[in-house]
């Protein structure tokens, strides 16, 4: 098994004619990706990469039964097009731009949960379950199938996370970008639960950054969990009250630093890593082994 | 971003809450005139984009219209937090009887909208809430939601506001929090709200954050020219450069130019560098999907630095591609060249295409690459990092 997506998955692409659109589309057909609709209002009827392009998310779902959408178009258009598949009754929306207003993330929030979906994103470089189905832009060289589920704020440490532990053979079941924007759609204890109840994974890697709250929210979950996490924060020695890049990674006060974080954390029982490499060598000493022998 | 304190008031007036009816002035000469014209005194508040002014020296009361135009000349020529000071609002001195809090701003944990407010204002809000829990009050509202009377007066009542002025405050509140919805507040917020002798309620600062991501549907945002503004604090001359460029950077007091993908990496690699013994010389994010021209001019700002001694280079090509990123790195080689030893590390989305690209270019000219030890994904991050730290050290 794995989470949040599988080779089952039906999925629809939401701006599947744009130039991202078709370029991901692709890219994910490639890798074995089970893309069966796209949407694109007033472009109906068309063909991208031969599969059927529907005005509307409910036209796509009863022609095609789509149950998972990806997002592929201009922030400001987000809103709507979210509010669409889970009205629809999609109850999986992976939202891969960044940028969205604040307000529309809060109020797609909402709409998932009166509609019991789950939003994945903005700014987030989408889902892997390695060997399955590849939702987003991420580099599949990093990824192979295994036993690890990984969950992260950012793209390029989902990247690096995976790259480790598959060079050291462990593989992963399914690695998630929460995505790096301030308020996103899902939040670490929404998706460490969903690795607790899958029966693959055996341990999950959660990567979080200075800033927010939302490494702190996880504390309850990590202790009720009985796989073990291993937690990473970047921003140890970020400089106070800079900016550093993602909009969300702002240290306010003593609240949502890396310190701070890790304490939260490690009390609830996740282990710090430092680096990447330390992963492995953690997983070793829970007596969790690799699928495959490395030289 | 953040508003001047004369531009927030003039939303908050938009939206039905008083302010104080301050006059914008921009030289000693100006300031004299705004005093002579609010009876011969004045409160000169500098128009600067922190927090914490008072304490600065940057606000003072002045008691006569010379004394105005000298006061004005030291805070024209003075630098208050760090900011040159371009523009002072005189608002008139008022009777104060007691001072509020009033502030709106988003719950992340939540989701939601909070309402704060407090008995006790002109004070850091944060930290007095920290010491005195009870006498700040929250009430969390739906994004979706309209806020109503009965709600405001709800909170003027725990504010244990006078019945005669519960009207009027919860006027206020319900434009504070219209106002907040409407230009996509991060934060606004009345610090203090003043009862005056006379009765009345009144803004006398005002202080609102926008989100940047939302510009677009903000047209009077736009006309005052937010979306320019950095957040807080002052520039290096490179870092003015790299945000012309487009490009997120901070100058911090290490040797090591890092030169990382996103974000994530970024804040990350400057943790690893740390650990194996180095120091960054800044922070820096391509964004996504940088062109080859941004990529090069990344690599010019970590080269002219002359406090960076060894360049650290990690590209895992996802939205970025490794042939866009190898042909940043090559036009830099090609039109600046690299005087600085520089490890990297290209993996990810293309990466067969940007390895063939450098080894195409390094066959045409050698000379071009001989500072540079370039990995692929055989190579863990982490001896990167490792090695970035000691060529460091050879070089120091």
């Amino acid at each position: 098994m794995a989470i949040l997506v599988d080779k089952e998955s039906r999925i629809l692409v939401q701006g599947m004619t744009g130039s991202a659109g078709q370029f991901h589309t692709k890219r994910m057909i490639e890798y074995g990706t089970n893309i069966v609709a796209g949407t694109s209002p007033g472009k109906g009827g068309e063909l991208v990469e031969g599969i059927p392009v529907y005005d509307t998310v409910e036209f796509a779902i009863d022609s095609e039964g789509v149950d998972t959408s990806v997002i592929f178009l201009p922030a400001r258009f987000v809103k709507e097009a979210a509010i669409e598949a889970i009205w629809a009754g999609i109850k999986m929306v992976l939202v891969i731009p960044e940028h969205i207003p604040i307000f529309d993330m809060m109020h797609i929030r909402k709409e998932a949960k009166r509609y019991g979906a789950t939003v994945i994103g903005g700014n987030t470089p989408g889902i892997i379950s390695p060997g399955q189905a590849n939702l987003g832009i991420m580099p599949e060289i990093a990824f192979k199938r295994g036993k690890i589920g990984t969950v992260s704020r950012s793209g390029s440490i989902t990247y690096y996370i995976a790259d480790t532990l598959t060079r050291t053979g462990y593989g992963e079941t399914t690695c998630v970008g929460l995505g790096g924007d301030p308020v996103l759609g899902s939040t670490f204890d929404d998706v460490l639960m969903m690795f607790e109840e899958d029966d693959e994974t055996e341990a999950v890697v959660m990567c979080g950054e200075i800033g927010g709250v939302y490494e702190e929210m996880a504390r309850e979950t990590i202790s009720r969990m009985k796989k073990p996490v291993i937690c990473m924060i970047g921003g140890v020695f970020a400089p106070q009250g800079k900016r550093m890049g993602h909009a969300g990674a702002i240290i306010e006060g003593s609240m949502g630093t890396a310190k701070s974080k890790l304490k939260v954390l490690e009390d609830a029982g996740a282990k710090p890593a430092r680096t990447f490499m330390e992963i492995p060598r953690i997983l070793e000493s829970l007596g969790i082994d690799p699928v495959e022998q490395v030289s | 971003m953040r508003l001047f304190e004369y531009e927030a008031k003039q939303l908050f007036k938009e939206n039905d809450i008083p302010v104080t009816e301050g006059i914008l002035c921009t030289s000693p000469a100006e300031v004299r005139n705004a005093v002579n014209d609010l009876d011969g005194r004045g409160v000169l508040k500098v128009q600067i984009l922190s927090g914490g002014r008072g304490k600065a020296g940057g606000i003072k009361v002045v008691e006569s219209p010379d004394e105005a135009e000298d006061v004005a000349e030291d805070l024209f020529e003075a630098k208050i937090k760090g900011y040159p000071v371009e523009k002072i609002l005189v608002d008139p001195v008022l009777n104060i009887r007691r001072e509020y809090y009033l502030g709106v701003t988003i719950d992340r944990a939540k989701y939601k909208i909070v309402v704060i407010g407090s008995q006790t204002g002109g004070v850091d809000i944060e930290e007095f809430a920290k010491k005195n829990p009870k006498k700040v009050f929250k009430e969390s509202f739906e994004i979706d939601e309209d806020m109503y009377s009965f709600e405001a007066y709800g909170i003027g009542l725990q504010m244990k506001f006078r019945k005669d002025k519960l009207k009027k405050l919860a006027s206020i509140i319900l434009g504070l929090h219209r106002a907040f919805k409407r230009y996509d507040c991060k934060l606004a917020e009345i610090n203090p709200l003043v009862e005056t002798e006379e009765g009345d309620l009144i803004a006398a600062d005002a202080r609102m954050s926008v989100y940047s991501d939302a510009l677009f549907r903000q047209p009077e945002l736009m006309e005052m020219d937010v979306e320019k503004r950095h957040e807080e604090g002052e520039m290096t001359p490179r870092e003015k450069e790299a945000r012309e460029n487009g490009i997120p950077y901070l100058d911090l007091d290490g040797n090591i130019g890092m030169f990382p993908g996103g974000a994530g990496f970024g804040i990350m690699g400057n943790d690893f560098i740390n650990y194996y013994g180095g120091k960054p010389a800044n922070f820096m994010d391509s964004g996504g999907g940088p062109s080859p021209e941004k990529l090069a001019k990344m690599l010019e700002l970590l080269d002219e630095n002359p406090n960076v001694k060894a360049i650290f280079g990690a590209r895992f090509g996802g939205i970025s591609h490794c042939d866009d990123f190898a042909k940043g790195v090559i036009k830099f080689l090609k039109d600046h060249g690299l005087s600085k030893p520089m490890v990297m590390r290209m993996t990810g989305n293309n990466w067969e295409e940007g390895v063939r690209l450098f080894d195409e270019a390094k066959k045409e000219s050698p000379e071009l690459f001989e500072r540079i030890e370039a990995h692929g994904i055989e190579t863990p991050i982490e001896d990167i990092a490792r090695r970035a730290v000691e060529m460091a050290k050879e070089a120091e």
